[in-house]
């Protein structure tokens, strides 16, 4: 249970990104006949975080003691002490802009350029913090690998 | 603003200064939590976990920043443009922030 629950997080995450990217490359080309999919694909943009938050912020409150324990005592205890403590902080950042996509993204953006270019760069914005949330995620999951490997049989 | 260009709508300015605003808001209460035991205890009974509370508090404060510029009529002359910049630096200023606070306490 607590594997699928890590693996929805992460699946979730990427959903995000994907459709970030997807999303990016609607906006870039937005016209008439596609806005109605801009503004559906900012609506799932913010569905996927909000699901991957939430999963994730479950996992990290219940179950994470375990493998901090590990972490520390491995020999990557940056993984912890550095990538956990930034990426459970910063992904809040990333929850408030994966929110206000919707928001931005529900103007008339053909008739709008100037906020054509603030909901690409949110979108780009969501983008980038996305991708270093799984690289974060990614670290950390290697952070108590070694600690696993470097533990005395 | 281009006078031949559609206005965006309220809630766009609204929350774009408040996305910003709890942005750095979310940095700064990474410090206080991480430099004051008093901060990150207080946090931590309140919800049985400082993370929770944290993200609580962010939460609470972008609906209520959002609210609280709809009154005041903040942000309702600030071009897109304007607003671009102050989003991007309230999310840029926000992760740089907190990377560079782990980093040297790190």
């Amino acid at each position: 249970m607590k594997e699928l629950l890590l693996l929805s997080h992460v699946l979730f995450g990427v959903g995000c990104v994907l459709t970030t990217v997807w999303l990016f490359v609607d906006v870039l080309n937005a016209r008439e006949n596609n806005l109605p999919r801009i503004k559906w694909l900012s609506r799932a943009v913010a569905l996927f975080m909000w699901l991957s938050f939430f999963l994730g912020g479950y996992w990290y409150v219940v179950d994470y003691k375990a493998d901090k324990a590990l972490i520390l005592k491995g020999p990557w205890p940056f993984a912890h002490d550095f990538f956990m403590e930034t990426k459970e902080h910063f992904v809040i950042t990333l929850l408030l802009l994966a929110t206000y996509l919707p928001i931005a993204a529900a103007n008339n953006l053909t008739a709008n350029q100037e906020a054509r270019k603030l909901v690409l760069w949110t979108t780009a914005s969501v983008a980038i913090l996305a991708l270093m949330a799984e690289g974060h995620g990614a670290i950390i999951a290697v952070g108590v690998k070694v600690a696993l490997l470097a533990k005395p049989h | 603003m281009n006078p031949q260009e559609a206005p965006i709508s309220k809630p766009t300015r609204l929350f774009g200064l408040s996305l910003a605003v709890c942005s750095v808001l979310n940095a700064l209460l990474v410090i206080a939590k991480e430099k004051s035991k008093a901060v990150s205890g207080a946090m931590q009974s309140l919800t049985g976990h400082h993370w929770i509370t944290h993200v609580a508090l962010v939460l609470f404060f972008f609906v209520a920043f959002g609210a609280l510029f709809a009154v005041t009529k903040s942000g309702a002359k600030m071009s897109v443009p304007r607003l671009t910049h102050f989003v991007l630096a309230g999310v840029i200023g926000s992760v740089v922030i907190i990377v560079s606070f782990y980093l040297i306490a790190g």
